[in-house]
């Protein structure tokens, strides 16, 4: 897959939930259709819901990629 | 392993460990269910209640345990119910769910779970004590067969069962009934996660059928065990089932970290988090020390009694715990 170029990153590690949806879900808001988002997590349970909330705000998961021990990098783009 | 500290060290291995596995965390299922509509943990909590409800009632009827309803205080649930539930908010996380993350390494944890087991011994046997005691004293039902409970002096704390003088067998199956029907017949949302919120509720349930036939006088809790963690460290006071039994959660819960790969040291950025995580472990602590349990006290073990002093603290943690995310992160 293409590498996708975001225009925003998030860096949430160390965060619990619910401060990385709320904080995805808010950022997606501000976000015009095609922008891409980067955020970046280490809490697991975070992996689970980010995917499972951010298309209520029109973000289309592209990809979960595992950066590291317990960290995680989720690409979403603005419908 | 009936009572010794190592019936609630294996008990608490197990709980933690399912903990981690099924992402049981209280704060989210209360906050998921008005403000993400999302009802996957919730219904894993319920599933665990109603397995409790028979299986509390059963073992009870069979003998193997008494029933230990809570004690009933109304301004005590009422006000510390609606403290713990805005206090979870904050210190990101129920009283379990700070527990089990300190074994995936959490930092605000750590300190969550240290102002938690402050308060909550003060509240309950320290300096605020006395303050604790304003709220009154318990209100009870004198049966004169008390049959599956266990009565002092033939005074027993309030449930749905022996305040309208029902069959507790009834009442058990009536609510566990609507609860399954409440499961199966509405819309369940989908979620990646290890285990399928039915098998995880079951598991959970079963975990507090052991932890009651172990401990005897009640089943799972977090704030007896913080406060027994504590204060026997640092008293002359010795360790109890329960102390041991919150341990057992942290190192069932690094087990699990450990071997699934989700064991991280974690360290928020925002240093908000970390006041949040303060202030948050103090009101949990003060609220479930005031209120006669938490989250698990109340709504995991108390709820399947049909205690009244835990459906009314329930309801608080629900109320509070909704109150504070509104103010902190539902505003805009």
């Amino acid at each position: 897959m293409a590498e996708v170029k975001p225009n925003y990153t998030l860096d949430m590690r160390g965060e619990v939930c619910p401060v990385p949806d709320v904080e995805t879900r808010r950022k997606l808001k501000t976000m015009k259709t095609g922008e891409v988002l980067e955020v970046l997590i280490d809490y697991p349970l975070s992996k689970e819901r980010i995917p499972a909330n951010a298309p209520k705000e029109g973000g289309e998961v592209l990809s979960i990629e595992e950066t590291g021990p317990s960290e995680w990098r989720i690409i979403i783009r603005k419908q | 392993m009936q009572g010794t500290l190592i019936g609630g060290l294996i008990v608490g291995i197990l709980f933690g460990f399912l903990l981690q596995r099924t992402r049981m965390c209280f704060n989210s299922a209360f906050r998921d269910l008005r403000y993400f509509k999302d009802n996957w943990l919730w219904k894993q909590g319920l599933m665990a209640i109603a397995v409790e409800t028979i299986g509390f009632q059963a073992m009870a009827a069979m003998g193997v345990i008494k029933l230990h309803p809570s004690a009933f205080i109304p301004a005590a649930q009422i006000v510390g119910g609606f403290a713990f539930g805005m206090g979870m908010v904050l210190a990101g996380g129920c009283a379990s769910g700070v527990t089990y993350r300190i074994g995936e390494g959490n930092v605000t944890a750590i300190i969550a779970a240290t102002f938690y087991a402050i308060s909550a011994a003060a509240a309950r046997a320290g300096k605020l004590k006395g303050l604790t005691g304003l709220f009154g004293k318990p209100i009870t039902v004198t049966m004169t067969n008390p049959g599956v409970y266990a009565a002092q002096d033939g005074k027993v704390a309030p449930t749905v069962a022996n305040l309208f003088g029902l069959n507790p067998w009834v009442v058990s199956i009536v609510f566990a009934a609507i609860i399954l029907a409440y499961l199966f017949f509405t819309k369940t949302s989908q979620r990646k996660a290890p285990m399928h919120w039915a098998i995880a509720g079951v598991l959970v349930g079963l975990v507090g059928m052991l932890a009651y036939w172990s401990q005897q006088t009640y089943s799972l809790g977090i704030t007896g065990g913080w406060i027994n963690l504590f204060t026997a460290t640092m008293t002359e006071a010795p360790y109890n089932w329960i102390g041991m039994e919150v341990f057992g959660i942290i190192i069932g819960s690094f087990i699990s970290a450990a071997i699934f790969k989700e064991f991280k040291i974690r360290f928020p950025k925002d240093p908000k988090s970390y006041v949040f995580a303060v202030i948050g472990g103090l009101l949990m602590g003060w609220g479930a020390g005031v209120a006669g349990g938490c989250n698990i006290g109340h709504f995991l073990s108390g709820i399947p009694h049909l205690a009244i002093s835990s459906i009314l603290a329930s309801i608080f943690f629900i109320l509070g715990n909704w109150f504070m995310y509104w103010l902190v992160y539902g505003r805009n």
